[in-house]
């Protein structure tokens, strides 16, 4: 059985949706994509926005240059803990 | 008594490779605290911890050769002064102070990293830990060795706990990290007969080895970690 994905993982795996995405989206796609609910989605997204890792641009989610790189530190993270099996 | 067996040919490569170990340790501390800001990971945490005060001995170890390697010159210049043997008493005690914090440091470090992948321990295991280490490096400074054994020992349970994790993960970095602690617990069997001063030089080789081995790691998890795509597994 797969874990419960945490918070910033979940911040992380819309990102990489994202970038994956030649860094646009449309939102549904992305909740789809993301696994995730509508009211979910919302309250990631505000929060993506607030930190200027997403903008909105004509109906779609675009990653900004601070979202590529979290999602680069995160994944650098990820190879870390599992180096560790932390 | 001998305070360290470094040959004289040997004098100052020890040291660079005494930077160069805390170099990589300091990354990984980094790493681990990037890990615990982001993920609020506290067995990260203690990890980078570990790695922190094995670092900060390596800086202890650093420090007293070099006062060292400079008071051996120092007094070979002022020559059979009695005022030098003065200095030289009190120097000593240096020597004692800055080898028994680098021995206890590294035993606390080596010992955190060992301790994180299994459960809580409770307070009374740390504080009696913790006594057996100061022990331990107390009686380091007269009987070399046993610092050497203990290392030892902590490090081939370090190596048994990532033995289990790679069983379980299959996770090629493991295997690299295993390799680096592996050799890193050789150098402590070398350490053992390092009264033979070339076998003390054949240890830092090791030793050197092993850090370099934790080089690639480092790569490995900064530049294999840019390439993988996160996925979205179920909630």
């Amino acid at each position: 059985m797969e874990r419960k994905r945490n918070h910033t993982q979940i911040v992380s795996d819309m990102l990489g949706i994202i970038q994956e995405r030649r860094g646009k989206i449309k939102p549904t796609h992305l909740m789809y994509k993301a696994n995730l609910s509508h009211v979910q989605m919302k309250k990631y997204l505000e929060e993506m926005k607030k930190k200027d890792l997403i903008v909105k641009k004509n109906a779609l989610i675009e990653i900004t240059n601070k979202g590529r790189e979290f999602v680069m530190k995160y994944s650098q993270i990820k190879e870390f803990e599992e180096t560790f099996g932390l | 008594m001998k305070i360290v067996f470094t040959p004289d040919w040997f004098l100052s490569f020890d040291v660079l490779i005494e930077i160069f170990s805390f170099l990589v340790l300091i990354t990984f501390f980094v790493l681990a605290l990037r890990s615990y800001k982001l993920n609020q990971n506290k067995k990260a945490l203690f990890l980078g911890i570990g790695f922190f005060l094995i670092a900060f001995a390596e800086i202890f170890t650093i420090f007293t050769k070099l006062v060292l390697y400079y008071d051996t010159i120092f007094t070979k210049e002022v020559g059979q002064m009695i005022v030098t043997y003065h200095v030289v008493n009190s120097v000593d005690v240096f020597y004692y102070i800055g080898f028994f914090f680098h021995k206890f440091l590294t035993l606390s470090g080596l010992y955190l990293i060992y301790k994180i992948p299994s459960k809580k321990g409770t307070m009374g295991d740390f504080i009696l830990a913790g006594f057996f280490l100061i022990i331990s490096a107390i009686f380091s400074s007269s009987v070399y060795f046993v610092f050497h054994i203990v290392a030892m020992i902590i490090l081939f349970f370090i190596v048994m706990n990532y033995i289990n994790i790679y069983k379980k993960t299959k996770f090629e970095n493991t295997k690299t990290l295993i390799g680096a602690f592996a050799i890193l617990l050789a150098s402590q069997i070398v350490f053992l007969f390092s009264s033979i001063q070339i076998v003390y030089a054949i240890g830092q080789i090791l030793q050197l080895v092993s850090y370099i081995i934790m080089l690639i790691l480092i790569y490995h998890i900064t530049k294999y970690g840019k390439k993988k795509k996160p996925h979205a597994d179920s909630l």
